[in-house]
């Protein structure tokens, strides 16, 4: 019977846990060559370590002074470069692009073909994918351009993931469209956020409302930024004007959809903003709002919001039934209700799939979540129906501020509310599940949510 | 007009035109071109054509331009997506858009291979980057490592199943009966991980490295270091359980040990003993450790 090694370590540290291994199979390759002629046994390492660390690959950021303070011991492991170890049955990038040449001319194409899927993380449901052709991403860049200027010499920040529409289009493509540059940010902290201004003097952000509230509590206020954007979430009022202040700059709301291939209005940056409403209608595209028949409402009336133009997407992949229902006689349904006011400034109310109907009467989520925040001791609220005895019920989830009850949420309610729109419930969390575009994902707080993250054994 | 020719115009007018900034490093139109075409060329070489779709889970790095754009000249389709996505979400995307390559980092390489036979159109797994992370907790995990020749695992199917077979035999033995080893993947008890492994060659030697739960994993300190806002951590950590978190108890180091060079020496029908480093291992031991503590 052959005969193993064990190294046993109860008490390491972190930088065993890599290094360990790596001299053992080194000693492997280089016996043959080096001091000692015989290779060396079979090897079982068992470890554990005697203090909490982290053992992090060359590229992760880290911030050592709060490892410090919480006595977090860090370890990081060398490049592999070539000949490094590679995880087995994998292509490793560099080397896929070590012998190649340098020339290679675009395959020619329809710009109706399509040139991506992105799927979206949607606050219900299985993520859908949306696909969107050539001619969708070069109609935005386009018509980015009557939304608000980007010059050649603008550096445009990239802390938005290029995964997500706002990013791709409006931020990776909307510079490389305008000849300008784009500043990459591999790892959102506020930090790094702060030092790619700094460093690079930034001139142009798009970021969401999450993002400009990190750097508003920053010590730091570059005032190279001239012009900032925010989207995928409504931005607080009272945040704009702060902001503004600080970073002597501009901050505009847009509104978009993966849908619409992103940015389909925005509030211009040159003439009048109105605070809690998405601006202006993008140039080059169609939006209105709709009744329940499809027929356009009057200003101020509530409806969909809808949309037309080389934006709207060719449809959801392997969902023909979905992208009927999204796309009527070619105007995307975007699903969120609102108004458009006299002067052609649009507002969101609320998610058409969100709207509470109890007792055959419709309740926005929107308007009691408003009310909610008005609470002083309130920091974030996120208001749901849920289904109790084949009826909906209104429920409240609230982040506190110091001490508060669920009476006094209900009684604050009924000074303010119809007595219809008042909750049944409250429950009070610590923090809200939120998408990584920090929008509040409602599907998450209902009961019996199973969640997609796990993998299931099947049977 | 299409997205690639976008970036072949942008080269003729201002190829010395900065289009990238980072991490301290400026990157013109003309060298990204160039990064691009090559990642093409390589592409290629792998068969991806028109109308194929290629995966990219990247964050923002240099890599995701060059990938995006490579599929483009392509006339293939990009499908970047979430790279905070885990298990059922990946998969479900994958199989979902019929991708015939991902492009990612290297530390979903354990992920992915985890989902991949219920993936049959994903044909290659690029990675790039050094982003591994490991968390080391005395209170919670212990490290498992096989350091063997390829002729103790000649074959990746088996070995990843006589590794898989071995740990759900060792959580057993700690009573946790309905432990299973999900195929190249991870050792769960339900949904939730409880070991996780991962393959990786040096030249003809392969380096096997599991992560065992022993007790409850409190990741809460791990994540101030590794800055993530407080709302998006359960995206960044996988659901996990522990042998303390099914039964209630926990063995102690020397049990756990001991439970596992037994279910080693029966799955491998070999001896066991406790040894020490060679002199050269002990040199490279030393040269590894000074690496690592660089930064």
């Amino acid at each position: 019977m052959k005969e193993w090694r064990l190294i046993y370590r109860p008490n390491g540290d972190t930088a065993d846990i890599f290094a360990l291994p790596a001299a053992i199979a080194e000693g492997n390759i280089a016996s043959p060559y080096l001091l000692s002629a015989k290779k060396a046994k079979e090897t079982v390492i068992i470890q554990g370590v005697g203090k909490k660390g982290i053992l992090a690959g060359a590229d992760v950021s880290i911030d050592k002074e709060e490892a410090e303070k919480q006595n977090i011991e860090i370890a990081t492991t060398p490049r592999s470069g070539r000949g490094g170890s590679r995880p087995l049955g994998t292509i490793s990038y560099q080397e896929l692009t070590l012998k190649t040449p340098d020339e290679f001319l675009s395959q020619e194409s329809d710009s109706e073909s399509p040139a991506c899927i992105l799927y979206t993380s949607g606050t219900t449901g299985k993520p859908k994918g949306v696909m969107l052709s050539h001619k969708n991403f070069i109609t935005e860049c386009k018509i980015m351009d009557g939304l608000f200027e980007i010059k050649k010499e603008d550096r445009i920040i990239a802390v938005l993931p290029l995964f997500h529409v706002f990013g791709l289009t409006n931020v990776l493509l909307g510079a490389f469209y305008h000849s300008a540059s784009a500043v990459l940010v591999p790892q959102y902290t506020p930090s790094n956020l702060i030092k790619a201004i700094v460093e690079t003097e930034a001139t142009v952000m798009l970021a969401i409302p999450t993002m400009y509230t990190h750097l508003l509590k920053k010590r730091e206020c570059p005032s190279s930024l001239r012009i900032c954007i925010s989207g995928a979430a409504a931005l607080p009022p009272n945040l704009v004007k702060k902001f503004e202040e600080k970073f002597k700059t501009r901050l505009v709301e847009g509104y978009g959809l993966t849908e619409s291939t992103s940015a389909s209005s925005l509030n211009p940056p040159e003439g009048v903003p109105k605070p809690g409403s998405i601006g202006l209608k993008a140039p080059g595209i169609e939006m209105k709002v709709f009744d329940e028949n499809n027929n356009e409402v009057k200003d101020g009336e509530m409806g969909e919001i809808v949309i037309k133009g080389d934006t709207v997407m060719k449809g959801y992949h392997n969902l023909s039934d979905e992208t009927g229902e999204a796309l009527k006689d070619g105007w995307l349904h975007t699903g969120d209700l609102g108004y458009r006011d006299s002067d052609g400034y649009f507002y969101i109310t609320d998610r058409k799939k969100e709207i509470i109907i109890k007792g055959g009467l419709n309740i926005s989520p929107r308007e009691v979540e408003d009310v909610i925040m008005t609470h002083p001791n309130v920091k974030e609220v996120a208001v749901l129906g849920i289904s109790e005895h084949e009826r909906e019920e209104i429920k409240a989830f609230v982040v506190a501020e110091g001490t508060l009850t669920e009476k006094e949420i209900i009684d604050f309610c009924r000074e303010r509310l119809s007595s219809f729109k008042v909750p049944k419930y409250v429950e009070f969390r610590d923090i809200l599940p939120k998408s990584l575009v920090g929008k509040v994902l409602k599907k998450e707080l209902i009961d019996g949510y199973k969640d997609e993250r796990l993998i299931e054994e099947k049977k | 007009m299409t997205l690639g020719e976008i970036l072949e115009k942008r080269v003729k007018e201002c190829p010395e035109k900065t289009a990238l900034f980072f991490e301290g490093k400026k990157i013109n139109y003309r060298e990204v071109n160039q990064n691009v075409n090559r990642l093409a060329n390589g592409l290629m070489n792998l068969g991806i054509g028109r109308g194929d779709k290629v995966a990219i889970m990247l964050p923002n790095i240099p890599e995701f331009v060059y990938s995006f754009f490579a599929i483009q000249k392509l006339s293939a389709v990009a499908v970047p997506f979430n790279t905070m996505y885990k298990g059922g979400e990946v998969l479900h995307i994958l199989k979902d858009s019929n991708a015939k390559a991902v492009i990612a980092l290297t530390n979903f390489a354990p992920l992915i291979n985890e989902i991949k036979p219920e993936l049959p159109s994903l044909q290659h797994i690029i990675l790039t980057g050094e982003r591994n992370l490991t968390f080391a907790d005395p209170e919670s995990n212990m490290f498992v490592q096989l350091v063997l020749s390829q002729e103790t695992l000649p074959d990746l199917d088996s070995a990843y199943h006589k590794v898989g077979f071995l740990l759900t035999n060792v959580f057993k033995n700690f009573g946790i009966e309905d432990v299973w080893y999900k195929h190249r993947g991870s050792i769960r008890v339900r949904g939730k991980k409880i070991a996780g492994f991962l393959f990786q060659e040096i030249e003809d030697t392969i380096i096997v490295t599991i992560v065992c739960f022993l007790r409850s994993f409190i990741v809460d300190e791990f994540l101030k270091v590794i800055w993530v806002p407080p709302e998006i951590r359960d995206k960044v950590v996988e659901p996990l359980t522990s042998i303390e978190g099914e039964t209630g108890g926990y063995p102690d180091r020397t049990e756990f040990k001991n439970a596992v060079v037994e279910s080693i020496e029966k799955v491998f029908d070999v001896i066991i003993k406790e040894g020490k480093l060679e002199r050269d291992e002990l040199f490279g031991y030393q040269k590894q450790r000074s690496l690592a503590h660089k930064r």
